[in-house]
């Protein structure tokens, strides 16, 4: 009932070439389709639907939308009365807007990310098949990622001019889409500001994650591998390939997971992600994270900020 | 000496500098020195944070720059982003991108 996991993220890319022979060796997905307009779908082998990543090409890169499947049509329904009742307007796209997928619920979360949600898309099976399947395909290429994980969208924060869309966005996912609080940061003399969440509807500790920063944008979206053994082999297939690496391998004190970020060609923030964290559920009592202690969060082992983590984003 | 022309990279407002080959980005160049004085991000054209102008000297494109970050009039008063521009000529250049410290940078810092 309701939202199951995230499902696709559609983003921006200057250069389509570049950008697939990054997500297709790199990562390890697999290009199942090309549209009439030249956006490039793909897929990861462990992903039983028929697509998870959509690349447009144009002139800038970042996010265009990310959509979350649902369990049944009639959620979507459901869904929509419910959104539009918290003053959010939606728009129902038919069937066949996108390939392979049924209709789409869009909208605008309050930090002005465009989600979609749908509960109908081709389904392919993974690699293995569904029949005495082997524990993995032999035709893996690079990283070999499994699934699209999460992602990290940058929410506008200037609590002197008392703007917090990390809050609103926190609020209307977990009011209005029932998604459940794992991790948040709480900042400000009072340590009473949300700067940062971390929510989820599956078992594991996120599914999407708000940080606050000065402009809305796309931080990073995440791919999962198993282990930190996968982990450091990712990080030599990016060497490899001579991609720009954010963060040397280490491990999230938020959410417990191993962790490399690195760059697509276009500059938006990838990240390979090991480790199912903990068993997430809804009663399970929410972490907090000082602001003292920030860091020691999101980077455990250096315990300071790294790279370009709260600059740089697309 | 054989090999590629070097050129010398100067940011006049802090003294700052740096050299750099003939058609090598200068954002990398910069990093691989260990030097500072560009903010660096994504070093792939996308985020926007190594905007400069180029006062004197000049560029070439080492590829495709986000119009989210460099307007078309900011490109014809030479304003573009330095993991994507090679020099072809000793530069002096004006930093743009703000590393601008977000709220969320700032905290647990001293
Ligand atoms: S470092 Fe990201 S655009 Fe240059
Ligand atoms: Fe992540």
């Amino acid at each position: 009932m309701g939202v199951m996991r995230i499902g696709h993220i559609n983003v921006k890319v200057m250069d389509m070439a570049a950008a697939l022979q990054h997500y297709e060796k790199v990562l390890g997905m697999k290009t199942v389709h090309t549209d009439a307009d030249g956006n490039a779908y793909l897929k990861c082998w462990d992903e039983w639907d028929k697509y998870s990543l959509i690349l447009t090409e144009t002139d800038q890169a970042g996010l265009n939308h990310v959509a979350y499947k649902v369990e049944k049509e009639t959620d979507l329904d459901e869904l929509q009365q419910r959104i539009e009742a918290s003053g959010t307007a939606t728009e129902m796209l038919p069937e066949g807007t996108m390939p392979f997928t049924g209709r789409l619920l869009k909208f605008n979360l309050p930090s002005g990310h465009e989600m979609r949600l749908y509960a109908t898309k081709e389904c392919v099976g993974t690699d293995v098949g569904s029949t005495n399947p082997d524990p993995w395909p032999d035709d893996i290429k690079g990283a070999g990622v499994h699934w699209l994980d999460h992602c990290l969208l940058m929410c506008e924060l200037n609590p002197a001019a008392g703007i917090n869309k990390v809050a609103e966005s926190t609020d209307f996912m977990m009011n209005v889409l029932d998604f459940n609080m794992a991790e948040r940061v709480m900042v400000g003399p009072n340590g009473d500001i949300p700067a940062a969440t971390w929510l989820f509807r599956t078992s594991t500790p996120h599914d999407i994650a708000f940080v606050g920063g000065e402009r809305m944008g796309l931080h990073h979206f995440a791919f999962f591998l198993n282990d930190w053994s996968a982990i450091l082999k990712s990080a030599d297939v990016m060497a490899k390939n001579k991609v720009k690496i954010d963060v040397a391998p280490t491990r999230h004190g938020i959410t417990r997971g191993e962790t490399i970020y690195f760059f697509d060609p276009s500059g938006n923030r990838n990240e390979t992600f090991a480790g199912l964290g903990y068993m997430a559920q809804p009663d399970r009592p929410v972490i907090t994270w000082t602001e003292d202690q920030l860091w020691r969060g999101i980077f455990f082992h250096s315990g300071e900020e790294s790279g370009s983590f709260t600059t740089a984003y697309t | 000496m054989f090999g590629i022309p070097t050129h010398s990279i100067a940011i006049p407002a802090t003294g700052e500098h740096f050299s750099c080959k003939d058609h090598e980005a200068l954002l990398a160049a910069m990093v691989k020195l260990g030097r500072r004085g560009i903010p660096v991000g994504c070093l792939n054209g996308g985020c926007g944070v190594c905007k400069v102008r180029v006062l004197k000297g000049s560029v070439v494109a080492t590829g495709p720059i986000s119009r989210a970050h460099v307007s078309q009039e900011e490109a014809d008063a030479n304003i573009t982003l330095a993991c994507r521009t090679a020099p072809t000529s000793d530069l002096e250049l004006e930093i743009l991108g703000k590393m601008k410290k977000s709220f969320l940078a700032q905290c647990s810092k001293p």
